[in-house]
């Protein structure tokens, strides 16, 4: 027996500490990126990674341009920012802190860890690189420590959901952020184009996997990869199926069948993840399909949400 | 973690020793005796202490410092709307309590929670107490705690108190324990004592073998056995629930805790439903019926329905479940009005008129300034006074006179004079010390303290775990325990052993 709000809870203890990490590497990867490049594509290179979080509009609220140092703020630590690394662990923090019963103990003590010491790199004023590796280094930790310590019950579904739900939507909106900057962005020499493409592969730890199978950098085979591979555990594919599994096990409901309209909407779309070959997308247009992914990654959220962990009681 | 010792600060001699210098001074020493030795039963961790390099006492001070941080045993200071939370401060030097001692505390303790039990059954009851005068009808029914609503209500089992912190000192001048106050609603600070014990092992195991100490971890155990024993239901498995303010709560560590040690479900106010009088638990599958509430929100807050309309951490319904006796609730309903501090003069009283007995344990002498004559003397000699807000706990709401500055004492003054009902006094009492570490001198200094043991009643006895929390005011001279006031926390050893 779980109450609907420990579940809200580990559910968003999984988002939360996901999110962190994607926006850690993105970050990192985007700095390490830039240091090479001419002076002139930098600029551009900082507002798309705004744009991925999907808080541009508040950071030009505050900020007059996208810099290295602006936005290592703005998604490093800022306060006003709801989704900066350091507000996300607070929150993750948070939610282990009101269910820290329900938890390992070494769970929380991880997760409190994390955050003390991310508060001190914030005060010590430390560098872009150091924090996010900090950052990294903590999601992998509490992947692992989640792995070693929870045990396999609805508890566990649901910090899983909420990792998988999370990574899925953030691996396709930084495809498509990134894409739609390429397509439509100043034209780059094709030298500067592949480098962006290796930063986004190496933001979702896919680059010694890609190079594996690939010589060139091309965008198909990027996308192919970070959309449809069943096997790297960033692509958007392989994190619906996990969340296929995780739901199952929450419902109780047969494989292949559907309990409820989150099970309904995840079965579907790594249905099509399943079977869409990468030029089909391609030939009915990439952009269309990541902004349908991101919409069914929020609808399966919400249904989530109605399902388990906010939902209306008749009262007698 | 860094297991390297930080150096010590240069301005202290390098072969210092903790004791160096130590004076127990013109009040009862726990540790010392007058003579300058160690009591006996104390004598092993006296040895163990007065012998251990500083540096050696630094390093185990700050591992124990380190394990509370990052367990997160915190408490949450409000001030300027905004919550800090903050380590309690915990000292390594345990108090210690010899056997022969601790059972007549613990036989005054468990002879004063029953009397407790008997008057707010009566009080809600037939209420022979007040036809027999032996305490002020409108003292009882002027008491902010009182709650109508109960009066004539059958409460599981009869117990309205299930769980009380009675708060103890001990008077230099007679070496007698004194009762200063009952906490009869919902105490806190039991989760302190059972961490202490675990840091304190780890930090001194061999001291814990030498000196035998009575062990207190069974104090979950003893508590959900008699939750789980109010069930209104049949079945041998109850659902219970420990209902707690939130996060925000200071003693939000304690509710987690306590929970989890117990195995039962902390649930918050959103979490629970009442539909047709009986209460409901949300889970991911649906609806669960609860059978028992350990609750630590305050009466007030309960239920938006009943009491305190816009209380958002409250369960609306919720009394009318309890009254309907499908719920219940530990402690009960209205128990303040035992541990009003006006009506704390009179539980002497109850004793003799309920029990039949002598009272084991004394009060500390008390003035009521809801009666003339004693308001006049209070009003006389305010500096010399300890003033106490009746309803109030954690040390709000309280004048201490030989401390305070005259502005302070005169606003007092006017407060007690517009609302003399809302005040007692008592004279203060110089109350005992245990050696405890200033790091400012590197060693150790004595320290007041009081001691709040946990007594749980089933309906037929009082179970206590051996000793309690020992508070200790970390200022030095202060007499004031509160963790909101700079006070912090020590382990207590009751002793197995004869003396």
């Amino acid at each position: 027996m779980m109450l609907s709000r420990i579940a809200d809870s580990l559910f968003w203890i999984g988002r939360y500490m996901e999110r962190a990490d994607n926006t850690a590497r993105i970050l990192d990867v985007n700095y390490h990126m830039l240091l090479e490049q001419p002076p002139d594509t930098y600029k551009l290179r900082w507002d798309p990674l705004i744009a991925v979080t999907g808080e541009r509009a508040r950071f030009y609220k505050t900020h007059e341009e996208a810099s290295a140092q602006t936005a290592f703020e703005f998604l490093g630590f800022s306060e006003e920012n709801p989704n900066s690394i350091s507000q996300c662990i607070v929150q993750a923090r948070e939610n282990a802190r009101t269910i820290r019963d329900r938890i390992s103990r070494e769970l929380w003590e991880d997760i409190n860890g994390l955050y003390h010491k991310i508060l001190r790199l914030k005060d010590e004023g430390e560098d872009l690189s150091r924090f996010c590796d900090a950052v990294k280094r903590g999601g992998h930790r509490f992947h692992g420590v989640c792995d070693a310590t929870l045990a396999r019950d609805e508890g566990w579904h649901f910090v899983q959901a909420g990792c998988v739900l999370e990574r899925a939507e953030m691996t396709a909106r930084i495809l498509d952020v990134h894409y739609h900057q390429l397509l439509e962005g100043p034209q780059l020499l094709s030298e500067a184009r592949s480098h962006l493409w290796m930063a986004v592969l190496k933001s979702v730890a896919a680059y010694e996997f890609y190079k594996r199978q690939n010589t060139l950098i091309e965008p198909t085979r990027v996308a192919q990869l970070l959309l449809l591979d069943p096997r790297h555990p960033r692509s958007v594919r392989f994190n619906l199926g996990i969340l296929q599994t995780s739901l199952h096990a929450i419902s109780g409901s047969m494989p292949g069948t559907y309990a409820n309209e989150a099970e309904r909407l995840t079965g579907k779309i790594h249905e099509r993840l399943t079977y869409d070959s990468i030029e089909e997308i391609f030939a009915d247009g990439l952009h269309n399909y990541l902004t349908e992914l991101q919409e069914m990654c929020r609808n399966i959220g919400e249904e989530i949400t109605r399902t388990y962990l906010n939902y209306a009681v008749a009262q007698g | 973690m860094s297991s390297a010792a930080n150096p010590i600060p240069a301005q202290f001699p390098p072969n210092k020793l903790l004791f160096d210098g130590y004076d127990p001074g013109a009040f009862y020493d726990e540790m010392i005796a007058p003579n300058g030795e160690p009591r006996p039963y104390a004598a092993p961790m006296y040895e163990k202490l007065a012998n251990m390099p500083l540096e050696v006492f630094e390093e185990r001070r700050k591992l124990a410092d380190l394990s509370y941080l990052v367990q997160g045993i915190t408490f949450t200071v409000y001030s300027d709307g905004k919550g800090t939370e903050r380590l309690f401060p915990f000292d390594l030097v345990p108090r210690i309590i010899p056997r022969s001692e601790w059972d007549v505390v613990e036989r005054g303790l468990a002879q004063r929670v029953t009397a407790l039990n008997l008057y707010l059954r009566d009080i809600y009851g037939p209420q022979r107490i007040l036809k027999d005068r032996i305490i002020p009808q409108h003292l009882v029914y002027s008491c902010k705690h009182f709650r109508r609503e109960m009066v004539g209500l059958q409460v599981p089992r009869d117990i309205y108190v299930h769980v009380a912190g009675i708060d103890l000192v001990r008077d230099s001048r007679t070496g007698q324990y004194l009762v200063l106050e009952d906490n009869a609603r919902s105490p806190s600070g039991i989760s302190y004592v059972l961490e202490n014990r675990i840091v304190m092992r780890r930090t001194f195991p061999r001291a814990f073998e030498l000196s035998e100490v009575q062990s207190v971890d069974h104090y979950p155990a003893e508590l959900v056995k008699i939750l789980r024993s109010l069930s209104p239901r049949s079945g041998d498995r109850p659902v219970i629930v420990l209902l707690t303010p939130g996060l925000y709560n200071s003693a939000y560590f304690e509710h987690c805790f306590l929970a989890q040690e117990m195995g039962i479900e902390l649930v918050e106010g959103r979490d629970l439903v009442v539909v047709d009088n009986v209460v409901y638990m949300k889970t991911i599958y649906g609806l669960t019926r609860v059978d028992v509430i350990y609750r630590r929100v305050d009466d007030d807050f309960l239920d938006p329905l009943a009491f305190r309309a816009g209380s958002l951490v409250g369960v609306p319904g919720l009394m009318n479940a309890y009254r309907a006796g499908n719920i219940a609730l530990a402690n009960a309903v209205g128990t303040g009005v035992a541990d009003d501090k006006a009506i704390y003069a009179y539980v002497p009283a109850f004793i003799r008129y309920y029990m039949g007995e002598d009272p084991i344990l004394q009060n500390v002498e008390t003035y009521l300034c809801s009666n003339p004559d004693q308001l006049s003397y209070v009003l006389e000699h305010l500096p010399e006074l300890v003033v106490k807000a009746v309803g109030e706990s954690g040390g709000y709401g309280m004048l201490m006179g030989p401390s305070s500055d005259k502005k302070t004492i005169e606003e007092f003054r006017e407060r007690l004079i517009a609302d003399p009902r809302n005040y007692i006094a008592q004279p203060v009492i110089p109350i005992s010390r245990v050696p405890s570490y200033d790091p400012a001198i590197g060693g150790m200094s004595a320290r007041h303290v009081d001691l709040r043991p946990y007594c749980l009643y089933d309906g037929e006895k009082v179970t206590i775990v051996p000793g309690g929390l020992t508070r200790v005011a970390l200022q030095k001279g202060s007499l004031v325990v509160n963790s909101s006031q700079g006070g912090g926390s020590k382990d207590t050893w009751v002793l197995r052993g004869e003396e």
